[in-house]
């Protein structure tokens, strides 16, 4: 087909660029260069240390020996292995069959349901469980790379004294003691401090520990900070209660400063509720989503770039200092007559309060403000007054009883308890959990203090900087090692069983608090099955308690668990009197969160998560002062703009400026990220980096933000200033590998242009253009659609639409004049594979409009497939190994009508405005195109495709030529230039999935669809031939829609993926591809591939200020 | 001027046109066979166990059924090694003083397990699946030969892919009635087939009609046309992605 290749042209009709990077936006020099090159610029280059010389003779070396190989019974196709049965096989396995067990993830207190996958009792892969208010199936990155730190070979192993390694009966010995002494004067001094515990067993223990030594106190802090979120229920209602939200019954929200759908508790249920309502679907015959009408609209006012303002149909940049005076001003407006007077506000952000006032009030009740968990208690409580004056309360917003214990300000019980260190008032401290020493903010200095403490007992997953300075530290055991329990965001109960004993004999907190309370022999499954028979007792009642146990168990949840409603009563203003006047801030503002993949530090040593890139800045192994283009070029800073040498072409590699990042008398190093979209005078900086005791994965990498925070402003600061400085680093970002420049790959419209096709779209397709591949003819258009698997115009050429479908979609047979042509321009002679029309075809599709670009589908991936870890180097030289990867694109209003002309000067406005910015994100795996380019240019047929319609991938054969890799328009192909794969390690050589290949050197990979998934299925149901409902088209076992379900679609919390056979009419897959939105990406090229995208629908309101 | 090559050279440049080329083909036919010989794919190689534990003893003069042991065969990708525990049910009264049996009296005293050597060994690449085979009725004995035969297990087919490749060709030549599938000793001129009244003539005819669903052990109700595709099709068995992942 052609395709009209003049650049110039490559702007839709719209008015918008889409790129990628600000480099892709200037069109600067490097940019261009690079895109000259088909491969990413030293890929494909010899650049390791080794010369070519010195390879070509350890080569020469390897060909010798191969002789020698020639001659040894090794020769042999396989090598010969052993074969190690059980002595006595447990009745539920059997070998080679995986067992699944639910069980509980706990993070920062709040838990998650997951179904942990176990092969002949080693854990290899966890998913969420559906059964689980907190999960509904879907999981969080954290969720997919926690299993990863069980095999973590630099996990603490034994029980450590002053630095020398002990056993845990000395321990119980030391403590012992120690506890004869507080015995006698009631526990004075004794301090147990730990993160935010929900769990009720151990809630129950601490309460003991109270009994037995009465002076003693129990402190929470863990740096996520919701500190304003718990003292503004206080200062509100003045009770311990918690708010819970329900997205799914909300029409309107607003998000201020808070990234509810990828942080915080119950943030995967959040993201599924919410995207319930924002799937739009059309076809008649849809199963899920809502209708354009009935869509949600979501604002968000922001200074960072979230996922939950990618999604947002209105995104207002705003300073931490600014979203406090919005949030006043939106309250005047709404009629709260006596609230605390707002500060100034810039003109967009005042022009934004009216209209937007009005549309949250007249959703009549389905509104909801949502402020972020680190804003101050004055705005938590301001929010409850708004809700409650939008009568959101009992609707979008209901209370519990506080699902914590004991919330109050977590920060100053910190501080005390460091002020009580430094008198010389604390005897004992235990430490459950956490790493304090280094989460703490820097001004207390708590590792100073830690020292002066008489006796200090650390209980942790490594031998951190907290660890090092106590003088015991207990190994803890991994979740999936220990008995636990905990709650959700809405206090729903779950208990924590164990797939494994602990592996390195590690012991969990409440082991180290039953040896407090003298009651070390009873175990903690005991501890925890005694809590629930108190539970058990009073509440349930009915039955055997072991088999409510058990049910409980398998299921993964305890029914009737979730915390009591409570009636909030109404919102006291009286702290309004007390609330601080606001003024413009002055100077740069700087925002501390925890790190988007490595948490507060806790993942830092978790390969998989570092490599991890995170979204939205595509940062991988770093963090950065992420900023605005606008702040990067005012006179202060003056980094990076305007020439954009150096944002990360597409090898990946970032040279940016190393600036000097000051607050008050701190400072710290740091390089520098410009984001567009990001708020202007502010400065963005990841916590959980720059860690300086923890393995070899997190050694030296970034650097520590929490060296400048401190505990009077730990999660916004003002008045800090940026110094550049002449040094440059070395970013790993992704941003811009693969691009595929200008061609619109990620469609987007609003619910106006959906409206507008559909009364026409049943007759004419042509109704959703904003769908549509913008630069081909309406000609080729409609020849596309009917090549595009799934899609109605090609189940009809096929003759594979059912009545049913044709009756909905009034697609006639035989309307579309048949015009084989592209079919005839293919390089393969035997046009589509006639079998496609009979037996499966597995197909995909990916909805861009519930996509919060939170990659949990990379990390599931990763894990699923034994992806690698390439490390930071690699990764610079665009060789990360990710199957499916996230691609993000800012796209900005094109004042010039989008053409790339010359002159930059428009197109570096548009940058510098952050408001006019808006975020995509599109999951790209490998596409399965039904005429892959790759495998027509295959010299060994390494890469070929099977019946059902899949590309397999068949690493034995391949030689490593990469030819498909360069023929791939998708650009999913993954080579193997080193042995990533780690061989060496024992301990992660059981993280591996045994059902898929480690890949070697010198082998390219790809996507499979999880093909591993799909067979088992089908083994499954082919041995069931006889039993199982019979497929009507060619009389195969039918295999349900939902029975194979890929690792993305499986843990992504907002079912933005669904996998199927396209082929059946029942499956939610191909439900989706008959939507009008439907498109795939660079159909163009006549690849027909099988993943296809539904375009994102916006909705925005059309009484906002123009460029919001 | 003299002659460049003397006269020797033309019968030399004959003997070549007919030698070289035999020599390159013997060259490639000797390394296919050497490829494809015993002594590379380990074929009737007795692999050393720590107990030498006889199938002819077990199998075929005792009559223990094949999934007392393997138990996996019929659910799961793996047929499974006994745990210790199997030797034991019989072995804590029979021949609980024979020295052979000490590592699985110590074994299961000291809940150790013992570690077997694997027979047939496939690369690891290369994901093969008991129970679908069993399911759709391959026999033990078309992969493992005559294993009741064996004092001590030895590999009796080469496991190269063109072996495997052959039966999901034409898997015909393998398939036998669901009930025979552990039988060592099955022949295909042994199964009546109730619809022409008369033994099998040979394997083929019996494996396409088993190919279609047909059940001869069953006898005539068996014999309805069941599915023609019981057995999918050799494209589809010969997809990539069936055996590699």
């Amino acid at each position: 087909m052609a395709r009209k290749l003049d650049p110039t042209d490559l702007a839709p009709a719209s008015g918008e660029v889409q790129v990628r990077g600000l480099d892709e936006l200037m069109d600067s020099a490097d940019f261009r260069e690079m895109m000259k090159n088909e491969f990413p610029e030293d890929a494909a280059e010899w650049l390791d240390p080794v010369t070519r010389r010195q390879f070509v003779t350890l080569m020469g070396a390897s060909l010798a020996l191969a002789g020698v190989v020639g001659c040894n019974p090794s020769f042999r196709p396989a090598p010969a292995r052993k074969v190690v049965p059980y002595v006595t096989k447990p009745d539920a396995i059997t070998p080679g069959v995986p067992l699944f067990f639910a069980t509980t993830w706990t993070l920062n207190g709040y838990s998650s349901g997951v179904l942990v996958k176990s092969l002949e009792g080693r854990p290899l892969k966890v998913e969420g469980n559906p059964s689980h208010p907190g999960s509904l199936g879907g999981t969080d990155l954290y969720t997919q790379g926690s299993i990863l730190n069980l095999y973590d070979p630099d996990r603490s192993k034994t029980v450590m004294h002053d630095g020398t390694p002990s056993t845990w009966d000395a321990f119980k010995a030391g403590l012992f003691k120690l506890m004869s002494k507080l015995k006698d004067t009631g526990g004075t001094g004794l301090r147990i401090l730990s993160e935010t515990v929900t769990s009720p067993t151990l809630v129950g223990l601490l309460d003991e520990v109270k009994k037995i030594y009465p002076k003693a106190n129990w402190v929470q802090y863990d740096p996520v900070g919701r500190d304003g979120a718990r003292v503004g229920v206080k200062l509100a209602f003045n009770k311990p209660i918690q708010p819970v939200y329900k997205f799914d019954e909300a029409k309107r929200v607003l998000a201020l400063d808070s990234d509810f759908v990828t942080s915080g508790p119950g943030a995967v249920r959040y993201a599924r509720d919410l995207a319930s309502k924002r799937k739009v679907r059309v076809y008649e015959g849809a199963v899920d989503g809502v209708g354009p009408k009935e869509m949600s609209r979501l604002y968000s006012v922001e200074s960072m770039v979230t996922g939950t303002g990618a999604m947002a149909d209105h995104r207002l940049p705003l300073k931490p200092s600014e979203i406090e005076s919005f949030a006043r001003k939106l309250a005047a407006e709404l009629g709260i007559g006596n609230g605390p007077k707002p500060g100034p506000l810039p003109k967009l952000a005042e022009d934004w309060v009216g209209p937007l006032a009005k549309d949250l009030k007249d959703a009549g009740g389905a509104a909801v403000v949502v402020p972020g968990d680190h804003l101050s208690a004055s705005v938590h409580a301001l929010c409850h007054a708004i809700n409650e004056k939008l009568g959101a309360f009992g609707k979008t917003v209901t209370f519990v009883e506080s699902i914590e214990v004991n919330p109050g300000d977590r920060q100053a019980d910190l501080k005390a308890l460091v002020g009580e260190m430094k008198a010389g008032k604390v005897e004992a401290l235990i430490v459950l959990g956490g790493n304090p020493a280094y989460t703490a903010p820097a001004d207390l200095a708590f590792g100073d203090e830690l020292k002066k403490v008489k006796a200090t007992i650390h209980l942790g997953a490594q031998y951190d900087e907290t660890a090092i300075l106590c003088q015991w530290h207990v190994n803890e055991a991994h979740y999936l090692e220990a008995w636990g329990d905990g709650r959700a965001f809405d206090g729903t109960a779950s208990l924590q069983q164990p797939l494994i004993a602990p592996v390195d004999d590690g012991k969990c907190a409440l082991e180290v608090l039953a040896v407090l309370l003298e009651k070390a022999l009873i175990g903690p499954l005991e501890l925890v099955k005694a809590n629930w028979k108190k539970h058990f007792d009073t509440v349930v009642k009915k039955g055997s308690f072991d088999l409510w146990w058990d049910a409980c168990l398998e299921k993964g949840v305890v029914d009737g668990t979730a915390a009591k409603p409570a009636t909030p009563g109404t919102v006291s203003l009286d702290w309004v009197k007390d609330a601080p006047v606001l003024s413009a801030g002055k100077g740069l503002e700087v925002v501390f969160r925890l790190d988007p993949t490595v948490h507060d530090g806790r993942f830092a040593n978790n390969g998989w998560l570092q490599e991890l890139p995170k979204p939205l800045t595509a940062l991988t192994w770093d963090n950065a002062v992420i900023l605005s283009p606008k702040t990067a070029a005012s006179d202060g800073v003056k980094v990076g703009w305007p020439d954009f040498k150096w944002t990360g072409g597409e090898h990946g590699r970032a040279e940016v400026d190393v600036v000097e990042l000051i607050l008050g008398d701190r400072k710290v190093l740091a390089p520098v990220w410009i984001l567009p979209g990001h708020a202007d005078d502010v400065i963005t900086v990841h916590l959980g980096f720059g860690r300086e005791k923890i393995g070899q994965v997190g050694a030296g990498v970034g650097f520590n933000a929490g060296a400048i925070r401190t505990s009077d402003a730990p999660f916004v600061a003002t008045g800090a200033t940026v110094k550049k400085t002449r040094d440059k680093h070395f970013l790993a970002c992704v941003q811009g590998q693969y691009a595929m420049e200008g061609r619109r790959p990620s469609r987007h419209g609003t619910v106006e242009d959906v409206e507008k096709g559909l009364p026409a779209y049943k007759e004419d397709w042509k109704a959703f253009d904003f769908a549509d591949d913008p630069i081909v003819s309406m000609a080729e258009k409609g020849l596309l659609r009917r090549l595009l698997p799934g899609s109605p115009q090609e189940l009809n050429r096929l003759g594979l639409m059912t009545p049913e479908e044709s009756e909905l979609r009034h697609e006639k047979h035989g309307e579309h004049k048949h015009d084989d042509r592209l079919i005839e321009l293919t390089l393969l002679s035997d046009g589509p594979h006639p079998q496609f029309k009979t037996y499966r075809r597995w197909g995909m599709a990916i909805d861009l409009g519930a996509c919060i670009g939170c990659t949990a589908c990379v990390a599931a991936c990763v894990a699923e497939n034994n992806i690698p870890v390439v490390g930071k180097y690699e990764v610079t030289r665009g060789r990360a190994m990710h199957w499916i990867r996230v691609d993000r694109y800012f796209v900005m209003p094109a004042e010039d009508g989008g053409t790339k002309k010359i002159d930059r000067s428009p197109r570096q406005k548009a940058a510098l405005d952050s408001a006019s910015v808006t975020t995509f994100f599109q999951p790209l795996p490998c596409q399965q195109c039904e005429k892959a380019p790759c495998e027509i240019v295959c010299p060994v047929g390494a890469t070929v495709h099977s019946t059902d319609g899949l590309n397999d991938m068949v690493y034995n054969r391949c030689v490593g030529t990469r030819y498909c890799s360069n023929n791939c328009p998708y650009k999913v192909r993954r080579f193997n230039f080193l042995q990533y794969a780690d061989y060496a390690t024992e301990s992660m050589k059981l993280v591996n999935n045994p059902e898929v290949t480690v890949r070697t050197r010198g082998v390219m990979e790809k996507c499979t669809y999880c093909v591993q998934r799909i067979r088992s299925a089908e083994v499954e149901a082919e041995r069931e031939f006889d039993i199982r409902e019979k497929d009507a088209r060619d009389g195969r076992p039918r295999i349900k829609d939902g029975e194979v379900i890929t690792a993305c679609q499986a843990a992504c919390p907002t079912g933005a993926i669904v996998f199927g056979d396209i082929n059946d009419p029942a499956s939610v897959v191909r439900k989706w591809k008959l939507e009008p939105t439907n498109y795939g990406l660079l159909a163009e090229l006549n690849t027909m591939p099988r993943t296809t995208y539904l375009a994102a629908v916006k909705n925005p309101n059309p009484a906002m200020p123009k460029g919001a | 001027m003299p002659q460049v090559y003397h006269k020797g050279f033309n019968s030399l440049a004959r003997i070549l046109v007919i030698g070289l080329p035999l020599c390159a083909a013997s060259t490639g036919v000797s390394l296919a066979a050497f490829y494809r010989s015993d002594y590379t794919t380990g074929v009737r190689e007795v692999v050393e166990q720590p107990v030498p534990f006889s199938h002819m003893h077990h199998v075929g003069q005792l009559g223990i059924a094949c999934v007392y042991c393997h138990t996996g065969v019929e659910t799961s990708a793996v047929a499974g090694i006994p745990p210790t525990k199997t030797c034991m049910n019989c072995h804590q009264t029979m021949w609980t003083g024979s020295d052979m049996l000490q590592p699985i009296r110590d074994s299961y005293r000291h809940n150790t397990p013992i570690v077997w050597n694997k027979v047939h060994n496939v690369p690891h690449y290369t994901y093969f699946n008991h129970s679908i085979h069993v399911g759709k009725g391959v026999g033990c004995y078309s992969c493992h030969g005559e294993i009741d035969k064996m004092p001590l297990v030895f590999q009796s087919k080469t496991l190269l892919m063109e072996w495997c490749v052959a039966c999901h060709r034409e898997p015909e030549k393998h398939l036998r009635p669901k009930s025979e599938v552990f039988n060592m000793r099955f022949k295909a001129t042994d199964v009546y087939n109730p619809s022409t009244k008369s033994n099998y003539p040979d394997q083929i005819t019996l494996g396409k009609d088993l190919k279609k669903g047909l059940r001869p052990d069953l006898g005539l109700d068996g014999m309805k046309l069941k599915d023609d595709r019981f057995i999918r099709d050799q494209h589809t068995l010969t997809n990539c992605s069936i055996c590699h992942r």
